[in-house]
């Protein structure tokens, strides 16, 4: 299978795994190893200091899987930007997911705020995974500020529906100059077969691995389909062809040449 | 600014020598182009139509496509239909100069010939624009041999300063210039600029462009980036069909349109397709002269690789071939065009810079396309709304 | 006595029990440095200098560490 390459470094899964909503560390980690990602995003939380919690990240091994902070629960640019800041001051990987998302109902991102804190964020050296929903302009305006990929949405977070922004998505990765992973709403392997088939780069699961009855096997089920649809999509698949409607000739003037 | 960060990409130029485009590889492309056998052209008439992919015009451009040509003409003809509607959109060509410093071998104007040359002052041109306005027309196009000292961008800007409450739309076809005087250009409100890079293959064009600054082909390559970065809104590019293997050239012009699309996602890139026509005092023996069919093939491949790019016919070609090119794909069309200066007003007698084959007026453009079922549109965008 | 903010809440502490650096805070809370980011008055401090930021009473101390999340 062929590489994925963001910014300067080259993966081999296409497919990356969010770790919220699992119902254990031990069940977390059987689930990304049977993912084979390589790519693992976090979040950041303040620590609750009156009650000390299970570490669940200290099941993930940080030398195997790249940690990438997400900046969830920013609803401002300036508070993504610290949430950034923040997460590199730990790891020291300059890499973030930028997730600015304002609705607590739908959990759909800010395309404003997302912009401005790219912005700041490119500047200030990081790699940038923006966040975003489908939206081709948008697309184009933060690959004009320097971000490393651009995220968008398939479905709400969460809702499990699939690509019901198939069509943006299309134009998304027709226009892109960076890779385009296809992040939030992908609830079956067929949903990430169907992202991969049109054109897409990676992309990211949680929910549907989270909290199906077996994690680890589904998280295998999306492994796989992530590998068929990228391969199909290298084969070239044909297009649904249309049904030509009947109508004159248009070039039979030329076959008196 | 609109340029996306390009910082990790390569330029056109290295795109080109990479996919071997610029002649270094014209065996390789020759031998693939014969290779293409009709199963393939099946398989690439299946896929979405719209969607560049080289692999995908190498075979729709291919000689086994030719067979398929009225199959790729409804698929044009539907997706010009679903994008553009029913209407062309129509200009005229001003020519302001045929003094030239180059001496491209091809060419009507080219220096070494001997005509009396003539360069319209300010008033002249407006004066032609004026004829030019009463016909209808609202999209100018200003035409010049590479004639910098005098239809220099002062003069340019000049001219386009005094013409814009006039022409809704204005756009340039002249010598390749740097972004700085293109920018100068988009500020005095011209939005389009048109330029041919006559031929990608580096061979060919160091043959038929022996002197003058235009036989600096990088910097002809370069020039629609610079209009790019200068703002400009629309881009013509295009390559002289006749000089050099068109089915190569197809490929080159293609990636040089996808190149400009990606990467100045704000301008619109349109195709043009000048074809050798017969000039004064120029050896006809020495081209590869396409014919109509081959001409077609390319407009439909172009078109079923970009959906939305624009296809401009000029009335060097005759009018029963352009009667037929409004259904396959083309979207703009030049109407009553004179080819020399002052020919509007015929006051000067001077030489075209090739003959026009479309003689009809403006007016029966018009009625052909209506009688076609397709709306004439003579104003476009009124870049009036942009600029104050 | 002093008092500190920690995660937005206020804390008091009595006078021998007052951490002196902001590693001797992440001992008192049961909280692993390892893990943790900690920003001091709006400014990051980096682990490396745990030990050797001190504290003094008014501060504000936020702590933040990698949680699962998608």
């Amino acid at each position: 299978m062929d590489k994925l390459v963001i910014a300067d470094k080259q993966f081999t899964s296409r497919l990356l795994i969010g770790t919220g909503k699992f119902s254990s560390s031990k069940v977390m980690a059987s689930a990304i190893e049977a993912s084979g990602a390589e790519i693992v995003t976090v979040a950041l939380r303040r620590v609750d200091i009156t009650n000390q919690n299970d570490d669940m990240l200290a099941a993930i091994d940080r030398t195997k899987y790249l940690l990438l902070p997400n900046t969830s629960g920013a609803r401002t640019a300036d508070e993504a930007i610290r949430l950034s800041r923040l997460a590199r001051a730990a790891t020291g990987i300059n890499w973030v997911k930028l997730e600015v998302t304002p609705d607590p109902y739908y959990l759909l991102p800010d395309p404003v705020e997302t912009l401005k804190a790219a912005e700041v964020l490119v500047k200030e050296g990081f790699v940038v995974l923006p966040y975003i929903n489908a939206d081709p302009i948008l697309s184009k305006r933060l690959q004009d500020v320097g971000v490393a990929t651009v995220m968008p949405l398939g479905s709400p977070i969460g809702s499990n529906r699939g690509l019901k922004t198939r069509e943006a998505l299309e134009i998304i990765i027709e226009q892109a100059n960076v890779p385009v992973v296809v992040d939030a709403g992908l609830g079956l392997p067929s949903h990430a077969a169907e992202a991969m088939e049109i054109g897409a780069d990676a992309v990211l699961v949680n929910t549907a691995i989270a909290t199906a009855a077996e994690p680890a096997k589904m998280a295998y089920a999306f492994k796989l389909a992530v590998e068929a649809g990228r391969t199909a999509y290298l084969a070239g698949a044909a297009a649904e062809t249309k049904k030509a409607s009947a109508s004159s000739p248009l070039t039979g003037f030329l076959r008196n040449e | 600014m609109t340029m996306t960060n390009t910082a990790k990409h390569p330029d056109i130029k290295e795109i080109l020598a990479d996919r071997g485009l610029d002649g270094c590889g014209k065996e390789i492309w020759a031998k693939r182009f014969e290779e293409i056998t009709p199963a393939e052209v099946e398989w690439a008439l299946s896929r979405k139509a719209g969607y560049y992919v080289l692999d995908r015009l190498l075979i729709l451009v291919s000689p086994a496509a030719e067979n398929f040509i009225e199959q790729m003409a409804q698929l044009a003809h539907q997706l010009t239909l679903q994008r553009f509607g029913r209407t062309v959109r129509l200009y005229a060509p001003l020519y302001l100069s045929n003094f030239c410093v180059n001496d491209c071998v091809y060419c009507g104007f080219n220096k070494s010939h001997q005509f009396p040359r003539i360069r319209l002052t300010i008033e002249q041109a407006l004066a032609e624009a004026d004829i030019i306005a009463k016909e209808g027309f609202k999209d100018l196009l200003l035409v010049s041999s590479e004639d910098k000292e005098f239809i220099s961008v002062g003069y340019l800007c000049e001219l386009a300063a005094k013409l814009r409450p006039k022409f809704s739309s204005l756009s340039v076809e002249i010598y390749q210039m740097t972004t700085e005087e293109y920018a100068k250009l988009f500020a005095a409100g011209i939005e389009g600029v048109t330029l041919y890079q006559e031929t990608y293959d580096r061979d060919t064009y160091r043959k038929y462009h022996p002197a003058g600054p235009k036989a600096d082909y990088d910097y002809r390559l370069s020039a629609p980036e610079s209009m790019a970065q200068a703002g400009m809104r629309e881009i013509g590019i295009g390559t002289l069909l006749g000089l050099s293997d068109w089915r190569l050239e197809t490929l080159a012009l293609a990636e040089h349109a996808h190149y400009l699309m990606k990467r100045y996602w704000q301008s619109r890139v349109s195709f043009s397709f000048p074809r050798l026509r017969p000039a004064k005092d120029v050896d006809q023996t020495q081209f590869n002269l396409l014919s109509d069919k081959n001409l077609v093939q390319m407009i439909l491949a172009l078109r079923l690789c970009f959906a939305d790019a624009g296809m401009t016919i000029s009335t060097r070609e005759p009018a029963h071939l352009r009667d037929h090119l409004v259904k396959l794909g083309i979207t703009r069309m030049s109407a009553g065009s004179k080819t020399n200066p002052g020919g509007y007003s015929g006051s000067t007698g001077s030489v075209e810079q090739f003959e026009i084959d479309d003689k009809r007026t403006p007016a029966q453009i018009a009625a052909m396309l209506k009688s076609q079922g397709l709306e004439p549109v003579w104003k476009d965008w009124d870049s009036a709304f942009a600029k104050s | 006595m002093g008092v500190l903010k920690i995660n937005g809440k206020e804390k008091t502490f009595l006078d021998n029990k007052m951490p002196v650096t902001l590693m001797d805070l992440l001992t008192i809370l049961g909280v692993d440095s390892a893990t943790v980011v900690a920003e001091l008055d709006g400014q990051i401090v980096e682990r490396a200098n745990f030990t050797t930021t001190p504290l003094r009473d008014g501060q504000s101390i936020e702590l933040v560490r990698f949680v699962p999340g998608g």
